[in-house]
């Protein structure tokens, strides 16, 4: 795909999302919380939501695990384009949709799922689904757990004070924050795994780091169970 | 596609028994990892007794109490500022002192938190708060040790009172106008002046 392919498909996904839910920010005003910097910030503040969003992602080992366990058998670059854009898709609408229409989840039952996620692609990458005979859409999952994603992250958002002024402004920042980090991570997750797929070692190792990685999914599944246990 | 099928090929052949022993295993090395080390560290729970055997439960504490070493301060002052005059007033807090501060003026007036860290160049200072106002309440929690406090400015026609009144863990109390400034007295959590304050 080709840069300029790249900046159609990002302004077709942003515009998409401008259509769909750009209304629906006067129909439900946020609600006013305390929390953070972002407490003193009335209006566009660009910058310092694209920076969240980044670090969101670039710092959250959840996402990471995740996209490591989608494009670990993705060969082509176009098939990983094609994967993560699905992801994205799926997470900037709930983002979105979550943020802007005030709608919150429990955070630690949103994160267990989210840890699910992981366990069920390391699961599929050992080849777990075949032997069962299920064979899930794998586009499709990719885009629900992406729904997921976002919804986790809406969730995290909406922790900030969000100020009605400016405030699909500042989302749309922390979500182009959140592919900028994206794109980073994918970076130096791609470079790499396509390091090591020219050695023996990955084939031969494969099922073990997709079981470690399904190991991850369970950690992460698990505290935030346990979360949900004790303070839901 | 194809690439891909072909090169999952070489790893699609894992049996039935070889894949649920991997998610066994990988269910198992989760639930040892959350028993021994995560339960403990993150929510204080403590079900095999590592936590307290590795001090991993003193992650889980939340210590909203900050001790401090001496007893705190009592201040309220009232301050007269003349139209087109200024005043400040400011008090000596080490790092991460804190204090409990209202403040009340008998019209809007210009004002400026600002705090100087110890060894600063003379001048310099960080401002942490600017606005127009007639009140103001809150907490603060000095960065860093130094001299913290506001700046009023009248740009109005008429004189204005204010009046403030803090509690915290100062150790001194200064007021400076256009030619004068000074210490002020100091009281302790009983109300009793401090004789030995030494400026």
């Amino acid at each position: 795909m080709s840069a300029k392919q790249w900046i159609v498909l990002g302004a077709a996904l942003i515009s998409l999302e401008f259509v769909f839910l750009v209304p629906s920010v006067v129909a439900h005003p946020m609600e006013r919380r305390d929390a953070g910097f972002v407490e003193f910030v009335q209006g566009p503040a660009p910058a310092p939501f694209m920076y969240l969003g980044a670090k969101h992602m670039v710092s959250g080992y959840d996402h990471l695990l995740f996209l490591v366990g989608v494009i670990f058998f993705l060969y082509r670059f176009k098939d990983v384009v094609l994967y993560v854009s699905l992801f994205t898709l799926g997470h900037s609408l709930t983002l979105l949709m979550g943020v802007i229409g005030g709608i919150g989840a429990n955070p630690y039952a949103i994160d267990a799922i989210i840890g699910l996620s992981v366990v069920y692609k390391g699961f599929e990458n050992i080849g777990g689904f075949n032997r069962m005979n299920f064979r899930p859409n794998t586009k499709l999952a990719v885009l629900v757990f992406g729904f997921f994603h976002g919804f986790g992250l809406a969730t995290k958002l909406q922790e900030f004070t969000l100020s009605k002024d400016g405030l699909v402004a500042n989302i749309l920042s922390f979500n182009i924050g959140v592919e900028i980090g994206q794109i980073l991570a994918l970076t130096v997750v791609l470079i790499m795994l396509s390091y090591w797929r020219t050695h023996s070692s990955f084939l031969h190792n494969a099922f073990r780091t997709n079981t470690a990685l399904m190991a991850g999914g369970f950690i992460l599944a698990g505290h935030q169970l346990v979360g949900y246990v004790l303070y839901s | 596609m194809m690439v891909r099928e072909r090169m999952r090929q070489k790893i699609k052949d894992p049996s039935p028994k070889k894949i649920a022993a991997a998610t066994a295993l990988a269910l198992v090395a989760a639930t040892a990892v959350l028993l021994v080390a995560i339960l403990p560290a993150e929510y204080g729970l403590d079900p095999l007794g590592t936590g307290k055997s590795l001090g991993l439960l003193a992650l889980a504490k939340v210590r909203p109490i900050t001790p401090q070493p001496e007893e705190y301060r009592l201040d309220s002052v009232e301050l007269e500022v003349n139209p087109s005059e200024w005043v400040e007033y400011s008090y000596r807090l080490e790092d991460s002192g804190s204090m409990l501060f209202s403040w009340q003026a008998t019209g809007p007036v210009h004002y400026n938190f600002h705090s100087q860290p110890d060894g600063s160049p003379p001048g310099y200072a960080e401002s942490f708060d600017q606005q127009e106002t007639d009140q103001a309440h809150g907490t603060y929690a000095a960065p860093f040790s130094g001299i913290h406090g506001w700046y009023w400015e009248n740009r109005g026609a008429t004189e204005i009172t204010i009046t403030l009144t803090t509690a915290g863990f100062y150790s001194r109390a200064r007021e400076s106008r256009d030619r004068i400034s000074g210490f002020h007295e100091l009281t302790d959590p009983r109300g009793n002046v401090i004789k030995d304050l030494n400026p």
